[in-house]
């Protein structure tokens, strides 16, 4: 479905701009908004810091959510990506607040308060491992620097598809 | 031979904290170290940066209480240009940090406090959260929380044009005043947080204070320390969280010290353990005495709590009752009872409510006087506030041109790291002693000692998962014999 069908999506990149390679979500929905424009029924927040009960404030009233942040597991290898949805939702580096919930208690809550929030399938994060959120610079490691082209093209190329009804979760 | 216990939140996200409790022979606790790794390099990151930048930049740091360095770092930006600010842009800060206080504790009160309370210690750690409150209390007052969080935060965004990331303070003053009908826009909804916060004080009353076994909990058990306490306090003795002085008050409510921003490095020193990246901040004239409780140690508490212990009564009429009356129910002022916090989080936000209202009477709040260019560049400036999380301060030098060449932040949390510290080992000693195995209850009591705290590793050091994922592993004679989980 595109948006023509009167769906909204809110795409959301997450992350540190000033914290090395926590800001890898950001460049990636400023990716995103470029090559998108503007197109109806899409906004996009290049750059989001806030977690947990603030960030259902951003996506009340949005049928969709799309959020780029990093994430950091055990053994991972930066550069790599990881694609969940409100059913499978790992806690990635900037979706957690320590100092109120979760992104999916934040949702199932506004759901019981009335709120329009996106069902879980339609909640789609796209989460990049990565080897530095402890310096603090505005450049990407090395490591992910040389990664970046080459997942930059697979993320938006996922988002793109998902916002033309072609990818996984699109539904309709 | 010794067993460990590790209680480890990194197993989802690498690179965070684990605390590590070491056991005695026969199985008592002789030992606990919490451990995080810090965040490197703000000082270097700034340094060679215009110094007016230095607000907007340190909203970086940290996405939890980016107000709160905002605020901080214009204070001390503006003792870099000589100090002069329009009166009236104090009065906006203050205005707007007042709406950044309520939202916040408003959040924790409710998404992290209250279940302890309302589902008890003991509950089921999945429905330990902000849904099993509403499910007990009902959809009507989650909404009620919902809409006065929201507009607490709209309040600060029409005062300052945003509600995070702030660009909002200039060297000097405000970049924006506060119209008219803005005024009238944010007044009603004021009105109505004061009310929350009345609603919120008897909801601690009905729940909490009605149950005899949550007060024992409060008041006794592992749940105090005897270490001092700091907080920002006005001329007359009342919790100030934009501006004054710093006072530093022991457990048995005399007076250690008094300091303006500018005399901090005269007070406050920084400890280094070879376990940890984060400091342990102690009273600088007494020495570092270790991780010790009692009446001549060095060690202080910097939250809500310890900022009413500090205080002789409120700024404001109806806080100062709820401040009284919190205070003859736990068994005097000071006190040393760390779940206590959660009640003194409710008293401040109804100073916070008051304060906003009494801005809203001030027929120069709509004021157009909201900045004084600064003229000079003096080279040094301190700035103190009140952060959510304890006294946070940012101290910056620049050269003649205004470029930054030091910065030196002592935040909130780090404050607190060796109370935390300590308070983790005197619930771990509670709970594991010769003879009794640990179990899976360890998990929530030693989260509950840190949620009194509400720590911020944001800026201390790093972000913690949200909902802080614990593994507990009990080695014996060098084998796992036992293993808690919690969100991971």
């Amino acid at each position: 479905m595109t948006a023509q069908d009167g769906r909204r999506t809110l795409v959301v990149g997450m992350g540190n701009p000033i914290l090395s390679d926590d800001a890898v979500g950001i460049r990636l929905a400023r990716d995103i908004a470029a090559r998108l424009g503007a197109r109806d029924g899409v906004d996009v927040i290049e750059e989001c810091c806030v977690g947990g009960l603030n960030l259902l404030d951003l996506v009340a009233g949005y049928d969709r959510l799309v959020v780029l942040d990093s994430i950091k597991t055990r053994d991972g290898r930066p550069g790599t990506w990881y694609r969940f949805d409100g059913r499978s939702l790992r806690e990635t580096m900037n979706l957690a607040n320590v100092h109120d919930t979760n992104l999916a208690t934040a949702l199932e809550l506004g759901r019981q308060m009335g709120h329009h929030v996106p069902d879980d399938d339609e909640n789609h994060i796209f989460a990049v491992e990565i080897a530095d959120n402890m310096n603090f610079s505005e450049e990407l490691s090395p490591q992910l620097r040389e990664a970046y082209p080459g997942l930059a093209e697979e993320i938006l190329a996922e988002v793109e598809d998902l916002l033309s009804g072609r990818g996984e979760g699109a539904g309709g | 031979m010794s067993r460990k216990i590790s209680i480890d939140p990194i197993t989802r996200l690498e690179g965070h904290g684990k605390i590590e409790i070491y056991l005695t022979d026969d199985g008592a606790v002789e030992e606990t170290f919490f451990q995080i790794p810090e965040l490197r390099g703000f000082e270097r990151f700034v340094v060679g940066r215009p110094i007016e930048e230095l607000p907007r930049i340190v909203t970086r740091i940290c996405g939890v209480c980016p107000a709160s360095h905002h605020m901080a770092s214009a204070k001390a930006v503006d003792g870099c240009f000589g100090g002069e600010v329009a009166p009236l842009a104090h009065k906006l800060r203050d205005m707007y940090y007042q709406a950044h206080f309520i939202h916040s504790h408003l959040a924790h009160f409710y998404a992290l406090a209250a279940p302890d309370f309302v589902l008890g210690p003991d509950a089921d750690p999945s429905t330990r959260n902000i849904l099993g409150v509403v499910h007990k209390v009902g959809l009507e007052i989650g909404g009620a929380v919902i809409d006065a969080r929201g507009k607490a935060q709209e309040i600060q965004r029409i005062i300052g044009g945003r509600n995070t990331q702030d660009i909002w303070c200039l060297p000097g003053g405000v970049a924006k005043g506060l119209k008219p009908e803005e005024l009238e826009t944010i007044k009603p909804w004021i009105d109505g947080l004061y009310e929350f916060t009345q609603f919120s004080l008897q909801l601690f009353r009905d729940v909490v204070l009605a149950d005899p076994a949550y007060v024992d909990l409060i008041l006794h058990g592992p749940y105090t320390l005897d270490v001092h306490n700091m907080g920002v306090v006005d001329r007359d003795n009342a919790p100030n969280f934009y501006d004054g002085e710093v006072r530093v008050v022991d457990f048995d409510g005399d007076e250690i010290c008094r300091y303006s921003a500018e005399q901090y490095a005269d007070h406050v020193a920084e400890h280094v353990e070879s376990w940890t990246y984060l400091k342990f901040p102690y009273l600088k004239q007494r020495g570092w005495k270790g991780f010790v409780e009692g009446i001549d140690t060095s060690l202080y508490c910097a939250t809500p709590l310890a900022r009413l212990n500090v205080a002789d009564r409120m700024a404001t009429p109806r806080a100062t009752e709820a401040f009284e009356e919190m205070f003859a129910t736990i068994g005097g002022h000071p006190s040393r009872a760390i779940l206590a916090n959660h009640w003194a989080r409710l008293v401040e936000m109804v100073q916070n409510a008051e304060t906003l209202q009494m801005y809203c009477a001030d027929p120069e709040i709509t004021g157009t006087e909201v900045r004084v260019v600064p003229q000079h560049v003096t080279g040094e400036g301190f700035g103190i506030i009140e952060a959510m999380r304890g006294t946070l301060t940012h101290h910056y030098t620049c050269d003649e041109k205004a470029i930054c060449t030091s910065a030196n932040l002592i935040v909130g949390t780090t404050n607190n790291n060796a109370p935390i510290q300590m308070v983790t080992k005197k619930v771990a000693s509670s709970l594991i002693k010769p003879g009794t195995e640990p179990d899976q209850g360890i998990l929530n009591m030693i989260e509950m000692a840190f949620r009194a705290f509400d720590p911020c590793y944001s800026c201390a050091t790093h972000s913690l998962p949200g909902e802080l994922p614990l593994e507990v592993r009990v080695h014996r004679s060098g084998e796992i014999t036992h293993t808690f989980k919690r969100h991971c």
